[in-house]
């Protein structure tokens, strides 16, 4: 408990780029009308500038509550929320509103919109002229990859993909260039596979534009994959831990936390570190040869010597490879990058990766 | 049969006589229904946005649909007379029901995510009205209304024992215009009202939006 106690409220206004637009939750409480219990209760984070946090937790955790708090589609029942040094309440709902973006599960694109019309909406209500609207949507288009964009300007969202119809909706929850983001399980009602592609394409859009973001899912790999730092919600909406993915697996705030993590925590941990990093680290270790500690134990036996261990590129995590190298029942993989050999890593380092340096920066765990 | 290929005749014969009645039968059916969309539409629209009053809608609705419209004549009668007033007063009493429900069906239904996008993005309430909720909503309004047109039109036949005018006098008396003149102003009334329903289909393709027409092709094409 003492980890997320001192964790919830990380330093604050500290080295903030030059425009803060950080999302502070101060002892936010939530109670429905005619409810006794709370759907939020004293939650107090702080999701600095540029950060991306995910809200994870259970049903009637309160995570969507906390995010319609934000953008005043659920009033405050005490507490205070501060964008940048803007105190909600001191803005009028509407007003607000302009200044986030807000992109929901099943993208919530309107119909009868086309694609441009979709994207203007925000642009156009802000009265920008055509010229200003007609840039900013090919540049949106192009941002989120669809392109070219005069192939999709036209079309309606009924014409689109699942996936295609969520780029659509970040594109416009970007229009107006927010200095924030709030995502309500954007992703939910995507097949797994094209899941996956939307979420890697928002990581780099999240990378290149750099909105404060606050992002609910329910889907705890979703957010080790996405967060910067993820905050856990418990039934009653109490904050469980508030922390870095890393440091969430490696240390579960509490038995609530721990179980929803899963069995699989371990597991899970090793999806936070590429095959890359591992490389890097071992070489810093040993010297120059990587191979001699895992060369030995071939000859004890092991059905597939070095040569023939799998190849693993260097951009995948240690989840990926450890799974390539357990149905190869090899003792280790070659990491190899655009056709080149970079080395080798053992079934050793795979599963005890570096990650366990507790000095690791966020920003590394995310590389 | 005969009597149905008689028909033919009368109205060449009388020509002029059906199609004053038919101009006596189209302001008592259209005054009222027109009446009937000013009231009815704005109220089930409002009701639709706020979500509120659906058991009002219904409510009317049913009672409208319960109560016959020769009943409801009979019983206006009673409350303000005889007369071209009252027949009216019947007939947008039959009118409004469809038009209210309709509406408020039309825009209280449409998708709560699309709304929400729509104010969780900064919209006005009116705004989330006109550039969301009345689109989604326009050709379900404008079914109630042709609903209503077509129970209007026909409905109009019987307001002529309220000593209203129109086709129904025609249809009513038998005496004076024998079974072929009764069989001609039925037809007459029946092709009235479709023809009725058929403007407001040609109403809805004119004022959908761009997005509203793709949509009903959409449909159709599903």
């Amino acid at each position: 408990m003492t980890e997320s106690a001192t964790t919830t409220m990380p330093a604050t206004s500290t080295a903030r780029s030059t425009r803060n637009s950080s999302i502070v939750f101060d002892n936010v409480t939530k109670t429905y009308p005619g409810q006794t219990a709370h759907a939020l209760d004293s939650l107090s984070i702080e999701v600095r500038s540029g950060e991306l946090v995910c809200l994870v937790g259970p049903s009637g955790g309160g995570k969507t509550t906390a995010l319609q708090l934000v953008n005043r589609l659920v009033d405050l029942s005490s507490g205070e929320i501060r964008i940048g040094d803007t105190n909600i309440m001191d803005l009028s709902p509407i007003e607000l509103r302009r200044t986030i973006g807000y992109a929901i599960q099943q993208s919530g694109l309107f119909p009868h919109y086309t694609v441009a019309e979709n994207i203007a909406t925000v642009p156009t209500i802000l009265k920008w002229d055509r010229k200003r609207i007609e840039a900013r949507t090919k540049e949106l288009l192009e941002l989120v990859g669809l392109t070219p964009v005069e192939n999709w300007l036209k079309r309606y969202p009924g014409q689109l993909s699942g996936g295609q119809q969520q780029r659509v909706g970040i594109a416009r929850a970007l229009a107006a260039d927010p200095p924030v983001m709030l995502m309500d399980e954007p992703f939910g009602a995507l097949d797994p596979i094209t899941r996956v592609a939307v979420q890697d394409e928002f990581l780099d859009i999240h990378r290149a534009v750099g909105k404060t973001t606050l992002f609910v899912t329910h889907d705890i790999d979703e957010a080790i994959k996405m967060a910067d730092r993820i905050a856990i919600l418990k039934p009653g909406g109490l904050l469980a831990q508030y922390d870095t993915p890393a440091e969430v697996l490696a240390r579960p705030a509490d038995d609530f936390v721990a179980e929803f993590l899963g069995a699989e925590r371990g597991l899970k941990r090793l999806a936070l570190t590429t095959v890359a990093e591992v490389l890097a680290a071992g070489r810093d270790r040993r010297g120059s040869s990587p191979v001699a500690a895992a060369a030995g134990s071939t000859e004890a036996g092991n059905p597939v010597s070095a040569a023939e261990w799998p190849e693993v590129s260097a951009t995948m995590t240690l989840r990926e490879a450890l799974s390539l190298v357990s149905a190869a029942h090899a003792q280790g993989a070659r990491v190899m990058d655009a056709g080149s050999h970079l080395g080798d890593v053992t079934l050793h380092e795979l599963i005890c990766p570096p990650a366990d340096d507790p000095a690791r920066t966020t920003e590394g765990a995310r590389i | 049969m005969d009597v149905l290929v008689g028909a033919f005749p009368f109205m060449t014969a009388n020509f002029a006589l059906l199609l004053e009645k038919t101009g006596e039968h189209l302001v008592i059916s259209l005054i009222p229904l027109l009446a009937a969309i000013v009231v009815g539409v704005p109220l089930g629209v409002w009701l639709g946005h706020i979500h509120k009053g659906e058991f009002l809608a219904v409510s009317i609705t049913n009672i409208g649909r319960a109560l016959p419209s020769l009943a409801l004549i009979a019983i206006l009668i009673g409350i303000v007379g005889i007369g071209m007033l009252n027949a009216m007063i019947a007939l947008f009493l039959l009118a409004f029901p469809p038009i209210l429900s309709y509406a408020f069906q039309a825009v209280d239904s449409v998708d709560a995510d699309l709304t929400k996008a729509a104010r969780g993005m900064g919209l006005a309430p009116m705004q989330v009205l006109t550039k969301v909720e009345l689109p989604l909503g326009l050709p379900m309004i404008i079914s109630g209304i042709r609903t209503a047109a077509v129970l209007t039109v026909s409905s109009a036949t019987i307001a002529t024992i309220a000593g209203s005018g129109g086709l129904g006098d025609v249809i009513l008396n038998q005496v004076a215009y024998g079974m072929e003149g009764v069989i001609a102003a039925a037809l007459w009334v029946a092709v009235l009202a479709i023809l009725v329903d058929q403007v407001f289909v040609l109403l809805l393709k004119i004022a959908s939006p761009a997005g509203v027409k793709h949509l009903q092709r959409a449909a159709v094409a599903a």
